[in-house]
């Protein structure tokens, strides 16, 4: 196959061909290079990289176009009407940037003011975590978190069906606040949603919302709070921190039998 | 029609069809431009993670994208077997490049499905909903070429395709090296300049 003669003689070669799928694959080896240095390194991408990745990705993009989709050698108004159209959208996108960033003060302001770290393995359940044996009788669970990390120190905890449960939170955190909120099966998530929405003033829980069973309030680092309320039928049954962000981890199971 | 295809009656002097898929692939950059620059106006805004530091894999990703760079070079291949009238040729080539894209789209569907365990929804924070919506619709382009590449080798098997009709096989290479440059540009701003965005107080160490 390498020894096949164009008919149509301006295309490229074979070999000519191959050295652009060589050098094509060069450019992506010498970015990852410049790039790989910076892997497991927190912080920011070194910013005198960005204008040299961005340049070597044009350079690929353009030896695709004009030998891959032979533009080199085709009519110009091909082209014409591609450049045309990329340009179009740069354009756009400049201009999209332009506006968020001109009318949306500082970019990165609110999200730096806001944002909420995030803790890996967290949509996996804890196995290793105790659980508190069943009782028949009225129960009564003190239930921490595991230091600075956004996960209860307790994976579940049971219940007979109409028992009065006490359930005491103690966050043992220098800096974060949290709260424990009972919710129906299967609600942590969607609970979590609708309090980031019901804000601050109402500690991150929805307000009348009928999958909330029990909530504390939203407890400052170092306090303590607790609620107590009758254990509803028979289900394994959620409890949750509802500050924003903190339900993706710090969640366990309320079964009641 | 061999006759009819070498006159085709044209009022640019400029071959029509070819003139299409130009145009197509001109606006298919304001497709994808909107949806980069979304992803960039996005880019540092999410409150909650997972943040692209957090679950990002570059040399996994670098990896697809030397798949991809491969399976354009196949298509030339494919192209210039079409032009030598070398029917063998043009079906092993074009299968060589659907193979390669098919690659591409698993490597996808793996990062895909390890996002979503790892919390990164289309829902859940900004990074994920410009991220999958970008890569998606990226995804969705390669696995209609895929198709595309796939029915051109049946007619290619069945003999359809030689100089006469090099056009065919030209057209589903202009849209796939088109889908290739479109990768270009999102590994370059999604992965090794983007890939390495942190969220607020990241553990020491990064990940």
């Amino acid at each position: 196959m390498a020894h096949e003669t164009e008919h149509t003689s301006n295309h490229p070669t074979f070999n000519q061909y191959v050295l652009i799928a060589v050098i094509l694959f060069a450019i992506t080896i010498v970015e990852f290079v410049l790039i790989w240095e910076r892997a497991g390194i927190v912080g920011h991408l070194g910013a005198s990289k960005v204008p040299l990745l961005v340049a070597l990705s044009a350079v690929k993009f353009a030896i695709v176009i004009m030998y891959y989709m032979h533009l080199k050698f085709d009519p110009r108004f091909f082209g014409t009407v591609f450049i045309a159209g990329l340009a179009l959208a740069f354009l756009v996108g400049i201009a999209l940037i332009g506006l968020f960033v001109g009318f949306g003060g500082e970019p990165r302001g609110y999200a730096e003011a806001n944002a909420v770290p995030f803790v890996h393995g967290s949509s996996e359940p804890a196995e290793t975590k105790h659980e508190t044996p069943v009782v028949a009788g009225p129960v009564a669970v003190t239930i921490g978190a595991v230091g600075e990390s956004f996960t209860f120190d307790t994976g579940s905890f049971s219940a007979n069906s109409g028992v009065n449960v006490t359930v005491t939170f103690e966050n043992p955190s220098a800096n974060n606040q949290h709260n424990l909120v009972i919710v129906q099966p299967g609600t942590k998530d969607a609970v979590a949603t609708a309090g980031m929405a019901a804000g601050a003033d109402n500690n991150w829980v929805p307000p009348d919302d009928a999958r909330v069973i029990k909530s504390t309030a939203l407890i400052n680092p170092g306090g303590s709070g607790d609620v107590t309320f009758t254990a509803p039928s028979a289900g394994t049954y959620q409890f949750v921190c509802t500050f924003p962000g903190h339900n993706f981890t710090m969640f366990g199971d309320f079964i009641v039998q | 029609m061999a006759h009819a295809a070498e006159h085709e009656y044209t009022t640019t002097g400029l071959n029509h069809r070819k003139m299409l898929m130009w145009v197509f692939l001109g606006s298919d950059c304001l497709f994808f431009g909107s949806l980069i620059a979304t992803y960039m106006v996005y880019r540092g805004q999410s409150l909650v993670g997972p943040y692209p530091v957090d679950i990002i894999d570059v040399p996994l990703t670098t990896i697809s994208t030397f798949v991809l760079l491969m399976s354009s070079f196949a298509m030339v291949q494919a192209l210039a077997a079409t032009h030598a009238d070398n029917r063998k040729g043009i079906v092993n080539w074009l299968l060589a490049t659907a193979f390669l894209g098919a690659i591409f789209i698993g490597f996808q569907i793996y990062e895909f499905n390890a996002f979503k365990n790892e919390g990164l929804t289309l829902g859940g924070n900004l990074f994920g909903a410009s991220f999958f919506t970008l890569t998606g619709f990226h995804g969705a382009h390669v696995t209609l070429g895929i198709i595309w590449l796939v029915a051109m080798a049946i007619l290619g098997a069945k003999g359809r395709l030689g100089p006469k009709t090099a056009l065919d096989v030209e057209l589903v290479g202009l849209y796939w090296h088109f889908v290739d440059i479109v990768w270009i540009v999102i590994f370059t701003l999604l992965y090794l300049i983007g890939g390495f965005d942190v969220g607020p107080a990241a553990p020491p160490g990064g990940h």
